[in-house]
């Protein structure tokens, strides 16, 4: 059985998988349904080379840190132990990929926008490959929950607003107690008048 | 390389918030701030989409896109869904047209100075048509025309369409356009 090689480069990120057919699904010769190694070269970076298991730790963290990314969300994506972690570091983004292998160092690599942009559209045209039969288990784009999207604003600027409200507010109650009411005058005025009265029948 | 076909038109869609069509229409100004022939390449790029039944010509665009109130001449109906998705589809596969551009601007090995023009030229453009299309009674467009280049603002507009290019970008354009309003 021959090997199927399959490669997606967009400007600075080249991605090679290599695989054979599962013919007990019945793919074709053309298809990878096992995935045996894949190879990763970023301009500027070593090499990255792994298993499928790798490969699916790269598009899960990967994927959804994008996504975040568009809606403006930062904070890291995937686990400290597992193989590959993305995290926000400045303007850039810092991956850090794990080997499987004991006493390998962690390899960090530093990607700016245009990087990223790039590793991402490689990893779109692999997963909507349709000669590439495997299944990816990241989560599919779903709008983010409103507390998502909240928290993106520091807590300083949130607070802001209503505390400074609040502190308005109370200022105001304050002076208004301090504030003494006008005392009612009441006038001392001599004896009435007298009222002319009307005469009435019942006088007479 | 025989990968994924290009997206077909698309046969249903999703209705956007108010937030989500100005974030839609200012991405599609951000294009024809890139492109000096941003307009026609749209109508060219919906016709090879087969999106001709939604944007026969420039004026039906226009119309679409006047559902952003932040227009100088806005709409007050909603946005049909299917238009939303057409205009989706637009943005992404104009975005893949346009990715060697978005990658020069985003790129931090570029030369210095080459980047700040082209940041200054992409600013310029963008303000100006900001100025001519939007409302500038709306504070929101006035906080768009003291955008400084290159500023958090302008990478924010440049990496979204960086990162929803092509067909793989259409489903986390779709995404960000529905989140909900903070």
């Amino acid at each position: 059985m021959l090997k199927t090689t399959y490669q997606y480069e967009q400007t600075a990120a080249r991605l090679v998988v290599e695989g054979f057919p599962d013919l007990s699904a019945g793919h074709s010769s053309e298809a990878i349904g096992i995935l045996s190694s894949w190879r990763l070269q970023l301009v500027g970076a070593p090499e990255l080379e792994g298993t499928r298991d790798h490969l699916e730790a790269l598009m899960t963290a990967v994927m959804p840190y994008a996504r975040h990314r568009l809606s403006g969300v930062q904070r890291r994506f995937g686990q400290e132990s597992g193989f590959v972690s993305i995290a926000p570091d400045q303007t850039n983004h810092r991956l850090e990929l794990r080997s499987s292998r004991e006493g390998v160092e962690p390899l960090q690599l530093k990607l700016d926008d245009a990087e990223l942009a790039d590793l991402v559209r490689c990893l779109d045209r692999l997963r909507l490959d349709s000669r590439v039969k495997l299944t990816w288990t990241f989560p599919a784009e779903r709008p983010l929950k409103r507390q998502e999207i909240v928290d993106r604003v520091p807590l300083q600027k949130r607070l802001g607003p209503p505390l400074l409200a609040g502190v308005a507010l109370a200022c105001t109650i304050a002076t208004a107690w301090l504030v003494p009411l006008p005392q009612e005058t009441k006038e001392t005025s001599q004896e009435p008048a007298p009222v002319d009265k009307p005469e009435t029948q019942s006088d007479r | 390389m025989n990968e994924a076909p290009a997206p077909s038109a698309p046969t249903n869609g999703a209705r956007l918030s108010r937030r989500g069509v100005e974030r839609l229409d200012l991405l599609l100004l951000t294009i024809e701030a890139l492109d000096l022939n941003g307009g026609e390449a749209m109508v060219w790029t919906s016709q090879q989409m087969g999106l001709q039944a939604q944007f026969p010509n420039r004026v039906e665009l226009w119309k679409r896109r006047c559902h952003n109130p932040l227009r100088r001449t806005t709409r007050r109906d909603q946005l049909n869904p299917m238009d939303a998705e057409s205009l989706i589809y637009l943005v992404c596969a104009m975005a893949d047209r346009l990715y060697p551009m978005l990658h020069q601007l985003l790129s931090s090995r570029e030369p210095e100075q080459l980047t700040q023009q082209r940041w200054q030229l992409f600013h310029e453009r963008l303000r100006d048509l900001i100025e001519e299309r939007m409302n500038q009674r709306r504070e929101a467009v006035v906080r768009l025309l003291t955008m400084e280049p290159a500023g958090p603002l302008h990478r924010q507009l440049i990496s979204t369409l960086a990162f929803c290019a092509g067909p793989g970008g259409i489903d986390r354009l779709r995404a960000t356009l529905l989140d909900p309003t903070p």
